[in-house]
């Protein structure tokens, strides 16, 4: 479950202070699939980066699964995210030395999961990569290299996955397939997944969706959310 | 653990091709650290069980003077006290050797050794045909010599040769002596005659610089106890007494500083990869970026993650020092068999083994990782600073502020590099020198770098093409121009910078040759032979020497205002306790002036009176009125101190004297005269005159300053190739890391010259780009390496060496290019195939 109570974000740009998002309250259930739509620089990108605790808010408090996270410290951030946060990029950002299976790992290993290699290969073979496994980012497609950075993303089976355009850098056969797999993965594990996008087409599919402007949000799809506008 | 250990592996997989370089500069330091200490090691060793043969006894009893009536009485009544004793006497005085054969038109300055036939009690003679030493080679007129001999009398075995009023055969070529030293300062090749012959010489007049010596052998439980009782009482009878233990003990001690010193040398080299390594670091953490945040964005702590790195640069570190270790096994393996012989006879010993030392390879092991860590840390710690979120935000600055942890860092590595040369010296003090005049010199070759980079700039503006992003190239963010300037320039400063001091001291050595200054000395001679002496030479130069009386004595007390020293020993204590030179005149030199006090008159004064150096007044206190009690010739004399002279040293056709007493009071001594004079400038009139100077006045030593110029042109050029080594090993350091930061920044490179291609930039105008950019660095490191130097000479020559300084115009100039040319076509090379690659796939790749 993630909760924000009057969150806002507010930057300096040059030397006059940007909000960039404007106090909201949010929370979204456990096993809900949210999309967040909106034009570039309306504030969507920002907003997932304070829920995976990549940035701390200017305002108010994000508690993930019953722990308050806008106090925690780098490192306690990042242990977190290892045990309940997967993160989607839309520049796959898998780690250029490593294999697709060696990417695939590191989670694990950083989290000293148990049978990490078996979990790994899995994982490879759910998102349909396993003859893919020894080759390096760079000889992979864009939509193969989004598939390991999935997998990766779930390596650790975190209760709530973020994914930031997640097809914005691929074609649009690869975009579905990408779709698709986000799909199964909400169905079939359960998994959270607050989904950034400026493709409606692809927001359409999800539970909830949400359009931002200028750092503001608003509900598009009735649904089982407590939204309150700021 | 699992985490960070796999990630060490897989990093290590994926970057140490990029990091080798640096690493291979870590590792030419580390050789040269475990090269030097094991061979002085070696040396060590080698030497700790000859030392009894350096002596050739267990007790040696040695005077300058003949002994005296009290100094033999105690000697006898100590020796003949021990039940078990044995004893031999030896003389050792410089002197000159001619051939017998009248033709041959030649005489030299030899080191001259009588013994008698108990001579060795220790050690063994190696003859050069593989003969056994025995006694009856010198007895009845034999002699042993240097080999060096042979050629300088152009003589053969079988030969006479003359020495003093005798005739002696020369029954064997000497190799190897024991009792000879080591490194011991000689004026001339070894001669080995027997005792009795010596004094039949007639060499040992008076004045005559001569040790003898009494060897003794005793058991050895009574080494210790023997050289304490000879010691108390002979201390005023000026001899020394000294056992085969404190030679063990001052080689040692010469040896352990050799080792240290010659460390710190290999440290500096260390040093210079550990600042590649700083520079590498840097680019890399630049290039690691993304992944660092992957890394914290999937859980990764900052600490984890900076372990990563660290565990990979200390098991790189320890590569590179692996390899160096390799590098000085296989270099002290591959040295020719000519060479270690060379050094195995100067240092006196029979053999050396060169391998590496278990204490050398650990200390390398030490130093090459320490360095690695202290300058990679401060780089690492930036990726503390990398957000994570820059991962969705790229236009995010991490500003990474210095925070208390990098100062801590700073802190640390300073404190860690002066710990790590005082313990490669084995003293703080030195340590903190080195280290100190590192800094200095880096800072300051920095800052001409910077201002030198900051001048070019704008031959950058409305250039050409080429050299327009040439010139930018070298100020771009994340360039390398900074570090490979220090780099090469500190090595190009060495190089130039020895160089040009050898040419200034040989410039100063011309110099005084090429004046009236004298460049032929004569010794000893006697107060009978003066008229001769004089007579010969005046015929064979036109000009009459000036014959200068002179008598060794010591000063053995002071009585004075502010001084009071009532013994020798108390003298000694205060520096002054050797055996001095001194003259007497009734007028000043040309190179002298009274500075205190007034000069005695033509007519001399009543009471003997004495002319002190300023030195010398400085280093006892004196003041005018002062008595100096002195020891001359056995006869204790007393003088009063009537002024102060100060000495121009640089000027030496009158010679100069620490005392000069007043006429009158050596009159009736016996004593000796020396002369400076102006030999003929034609080498065969020289050999003639000293010939027939040793011919007619055996006893008279001649001296060739042309000579002794020659040798002192030899050390020099030794010492400079030494330097210019060192130099070299960090000429390669800085090309090597010039060589690693090009490969670093070639990615960013490649991009780029992808980017021109696709605008239209041929093949040729990038070239240009190269050539201009490499080139001007190479220039520019010359240039710091030049100015650097010239203010080295000038230091140097000015306030070390006291000669005039010149600013060796081609050396500084020749440097320059030198280093231009290798820094311009290293950088090229290895930037080539960034120009072969097709931009396309450059392109896409990024």
């Amino acid at each position: 479950m993630i909760e924000l109570r009057n969150v806002s974000k507010t930057v300096l740009s040059g030397n006059a202070p940007l909000t960039i998002v404007q106090p909201l309250d949010l929370t979204v259930s456990s096993g809900q699939y949210v999309s967040i739509v909106g034009p570039s620089g309306s504030g969507k990108s920002t907003l997932l980066g304070l829920i995976a605790g990549l940035d701390a808010p200017t305002t108010g408090e994000i508690v993930i699964d019953g722990v308050e996270i806008s106090g925690l410290e780098e490192d306690a951030l990042a242990r977190l995210r290892g045990r309940k946060i997967g993160i989607v990029f839309q520049f796959f950002h898998l780690v250029p030395s490593l294999t697709a299976f060696e990417n695939v790992l590191v989670p694990l290993e950083i989290a000293g999961a148990p049978h990490a290699s078996d979990r790994a290969a899995a994982l490879l073979s759910e998102v349909g990569l396993d003859d893919r496994a020894g080759h390096y980012p760079a000889q992979l497609s864009g939509g193969e290299q989004q598939r390991i950075a999935i997998a990766r993303a779930l390596a650790n089976e975190p209760p709530i996955l973020l994914a930031d355009e997640p097809t914005g850098n691929l074609d649009s056969a690869n975009g579905r397939h990408i779709v698709e797999l986000l799909h199964r993965v909400n169905r079939s594990r359960g998994t959270t997944i607050v989904l950034v996008t400026h493709d409606s087409e692809l927001a359409s599919g999800t539970d909830v969706t949400l359009r931002m402007r200028d750092g503001r949000t608003e509900r598009l799809a009735p649904a089982p959310l407590r939204e309150v506008l700021a | 653990m699992t985490f960070v250990l796999r990630m060490v592996g897989r990093e290590l997989r994926a970057s140490w091709r990029r990091l080798a370089f640096f690493f291979v500069c870590v590792a030419v330091g580390v050789s040269a650290i475990v090269a030097l200490r094991s061979v002085i090691q070696q040396v060590g060793v080698a030497m700790a069980g000859e030392t009894r043969a350096l002596l050739a006894a267990d007790v040696q009893i040695e005077s300058e003077q003949p002994w005296s009536e009290a100094a033999l009485a105690i000697v006898d009544g100590i020796l003949g006290a021990e039940p078990e004793l044995s004893r031999t006497l030896s003389i050792e005085t410089p002197t000159m050797a001619r051939p017998a054969d009248e033709s041959k038109v030649v005489a030299r300055v030899v080191e001259l050794r009588g013994v008698q036939a108990a001579f060795p009690f220790y050690g063994s003679f190696v003859l050069e045909d593989g003969r056994a030493y025995d006694h009856g080679l010198l007895a009845g007129g034999g002699a042993l010599v240097r080999p060096e001999l042979l050629t300088q009398l152009d003589v053969a075995v079988g030969d006479d040769i003359l020495i003093g009023d005798r005739g002696f055969e020369i029954r064997g070529v000497v190799l190897r002596e024991p009792g000879g030293g080591i490194g011991a300062f000689s004026f001339g090749p070894r001669v080995l005659i027997d005792y009795d012959d010596l004094l039949e010489t007639g060499l040992l007049t008076l004045g005559t610089r001569a040790e003898r010596q009494i060897l003794v052998r005793v058991p050895e439980p009574r080494v210790d106890p023997l050289v304490a009782s000879l010691r108390e009482p002979l201390r005023d009878e000026f001899v020394r007494v000294r056992s085969y233990r404190n030679t063990e003990d001052r080689i040692a001690r010469n040896l352990s500083r050799a080792e240290d010193y010659l460390s710190l040398i290999g440290f500096v080299v260390v040093v210079l990869g550990g600042i590649g390594v700083w520079s590498v670091t840097r680019v890399f953490v630049q290039q690691r970026v993304r992944s660092v945040a992957v890394l914290k964005c999937l859980g990764a702590t900052s600490r984890q993650v900076l372990a990563v790195y660290v565990a990979q640069v200390a098991i790189l570190g320890l590569g590179g020092a692996l390899l160096g270790v390799a590098l000085a096994a296989g270099g002290l393996a591959s040295l020719p068999s000519s060479l270690t012989a060379q050094a195995a006879a100067v240092a006196g010993v029979e053999d050396l083994s060169y391998g590496v030392t278990g204490s050398a390879v650990v200390q390398g092991l030490g130093v090459g990782v320490l360095v690695s860590l202290l300058f990679a840390l401060g780089p690492l710690l930036e990726m503390r600073s990398i957000k994570p979120l820059a991962l969705i935000r790229w236009n995010l600055i991490t500003v990474a502020a210095r925070d208390w942890v990098q100062w801590t860092v700073v802190g640390a590595l300073a404190a860690g590099l002066v710990a790590l040369a005082s313990w490669q010296a084995a003293s703080w003090e030195a340590g903190l020198w080195v280290c100190g005049g590192f800094a200095a010199v880096a800072a300051v070759l920095h800052a001409v770098g910077r201002t030198l980079v900051r001048l070019v700039q704008p031959l950058g503006a409305g250039a050409r093409f080429a050299v327009r992003h040439a010139v930018l190239n070298l100020g771009r963010p994340g360039n390398q121009t900074r570090v490979i300037l220090l780099a090469v320039g500190l090595g190009s400063f060495f190089v130039i910078g020895i160089h040009a001091v050898q040419a200034n001291l040989l410039g100063a050595f011309a110099l005084e040759i090429r004046e009236d200054s004298p460049d032929m000395f004569l010794i000893d001679v006697q107060q009978d032979q003066q008229a001769g002496v004089r007579e010969l030479i005046e015929e064979r130069t036109g000009d009459a020497p000036s014959l200068i009386p002179v008598l060794r004595a010591r000063v053995t007390g002071v009585d004075g205002r502010r001084t009071q020293l009532d013994s020798a020993r108390a003298v000694r204590r205060r520096g002054a306790g050797r055996e001095f030179t001194v003259t007497y005149r009734d007028r000043l030199e040309a190179n002298e002036r009274v500075v205190e006090g007034a000069f005695w008159g033509p007519a001399g004064p009543a009471r003997p009176e004495v002319s002190v150096e300023e030195s010398i007044r400085d280093r006892l206190d004196l003041a005018m009125g002062d008595v100096l009690r002195f020891r001359v010739l056995g006869r204790d004399i007393r003088a009063t101190v009537s002024s102060v002279r100060a000495v121009d040293w640089d000027d030496s056709r009158s010679g100069g004297f620490m005392f000069l007493f007043s006429p009158g009071v050596f009159d009736r001594a016996p004593h000796s005269f020396i002369s400076f004079l102006r030999g003929p400038p034609e080498t065969t009139a020289r050999a003639r005159l000293q010939r027939d100077l040793v011919a007619g006045f055996p006893n008279v030593s001649v001296i060739d300053g042309l000579e002794v110029i020659a040798t002192v042109r030899r050390i020099l050029d030794y010492v400079t190739l030494a330097i210019t080594m060192v130099g070299g090993i960090a000429i390669v350091s800085g090309v090597l890391i010039l060589v690693g930061s090009v490969a670093m920044t070639k990615y960013q490179r490649r991009y780029e010259t992808a980017i021109f291609q696709t605008l239209g930039a041929t093949r040729r105008s990038l070239v240009t780009m190269l050539v201009v950019e490499y080139g001007t660095l190479g220039v520019l490191a010359g240039a710091v390496g030049s100015i650097g130097a010239l203010g080295l000479t000038w230091g140097l020559s000015r306030h070390l060496l006291d000669i005039e300084w010149n600013a060796a115009p081609l050396v500084n100039l020749g440097g320059m290019l030198l280093t231009a040319l290798v820094v311009g076509s290293v950088g090229v090379a290895a930037s080539l195939d960034v120009l072969r690659r097709k931009p396309l796939g450059t392109l896409r790749a990024e």
